[in-house]
């Protein structure tokens, strides 16, 4: 859901623009492009507006409850729409929060069950001589998805700020954190 | 704004999207993209924008900001995170330890709040699922501290891994 509609194909202002706002709708900016409605001018548009009294909430558990008692199935989406650098940047995001989430929660967990002291535990590894070239994947297993959500996640304040929309500065930002992230890694990696 | 008919379809269904949009973010007003006034009052069954229906206060049900607080709250505790990367480099102690413990485990408890919203649907499914989440950021929040207390601490852990 969150992923879809990059579009790189195009330099249509119009669907840039649609980029945008769909940007604005799931980053939720608070940018201006509209009129506002209030001014007398513009009664005349009222005569075909009924309010409508629902929250986004209500009208999406709607939506879901009607279609799940349906047995609707789930109409193709991530299936069949053509992948893009920001669409994978995009899960990437959400996959490398979830994985240290889930780290975190079960160090802590660990911390809480079992008996011994981090440092007894530490020298049980040690003592396991896994060798550099493992240890080694090991820490860049835990170094990259701290830099690349870290990065990225300057990215996302970057555009909850306003910034960075135009599709090609979206790519250019892509390629930087993804470049930045696999530095910061082999470096962490050598200390 | 242009007399007369309006003549694609795909800027129809743009405005209804920006009006439909617009009209979720801003509760206190109705905003719509200006697409085409008619002069005379007659009924143009092609003006996408007569079916859309809004709500001048779509807060009617709760005139609350509290999605938007904590939407903002988020982005605040996202750059208190990134700020206590180099003090805990540069400053490892107990102090920074607590001090990363609650805003890991909030910032991860909020993540996967926003990922739970996304995916999760039904409102027995969304508390159950809101309930373990809750369950599982005290457990979170509990164990590091009590590591914090109890063993090297945080900071101290991450050195002591990064030496071997």
């Amino acid at each position: 859901m969150v992923l879809l509609v990059y579009s790189e194909v195009n330099q249509d202002s119009n669907l840039n623009l649609f980029c945008f706002f769909c940007f604005f709708f799931v980053f939720r900016t608070l940018g201006r492009q509209s009129v506002c409605l209030a001014k007398p001018q513009y009664s005349v548009l009222y005569r075909h507006v009924a309010p409508m009294g629902s929250t986004a909430k209500e009208e999406m558990n709607k939506f879901w409850d009607k279609n799940s008692r349906l047995n609707r199935p789930m109409s193709p989406h991530i299936t069949i729409y053509k992948w893009s650098v920001p669409m994978m940047m995009s899960i990437t995001h959400r996959g490398t929060g979830v994985g240290l989430s889930g780290a975190i929660s079960a160090f802590a967990v660990a911390a809480l069950v079992l008996p011994g002291s981090y440092p007894y535990y530490l020298d049980l590894i040690h003592s396991l001589s896994i060798g550099p070239f493992l240890t080694g994947l090991a820490k860049f297993g835990i170094a990259f998805p701290v830099s690349y959500h870290t990065y990225n996640g300057i990215r996302h304040l970057g555009w909850d700020m306003g910034k960075g929309f135009k599709i090609p500065e979206v790519y250019r930002t892509g390629y930087t954190v993804i470049g930045l992230s696999v530095i910061t890694s082999i470096a962490l990696l050598m200390i | 704004m242009r007399k007369g008919k309006v003549k694609h379809q795909v800027p129809d269904l743009f405005v209804t999207f920006c009006f439909l949009s617009s009209a979720l973010f801003y509760q206190s007003t109705l905003l719509v993209r200006p697409l085409a006034v008619p002069h005379k009052h007659q009924e143009q069954p092609y003006l996408l924008t007569a079916r859309i229906h809004s709500s001048q206060n779509l807060q009617a049900s709760s005139n609350s900001k509290a999605a938007s607080l904590h939407w903002t709250a988020e982005r605040m505790l996202s750059v208190l995170l990134l700020a206590m990367g180099p003090v805990a480099y540069f400053n490892p102690g107990p102090v920074i330890d607590y001090s990363l413990a609650a805003a890991l485990t909030l910032h991860g408890h909020w993540g996967l709040g926003q990922v739970l919203t996304d995916y999760v649907h039904g409102d027995t499914k969304i508390k159950m699922a809101n309930a373990a989440l809750f369950l599982l950021s005290t457990i979170t929040f509990t164990g590091l501290c009590y590591f914090n207390y109890n063993d090297v601490g945080i900071c101290k852990a991450v050195a002591l891994l990064w030496s071997k």
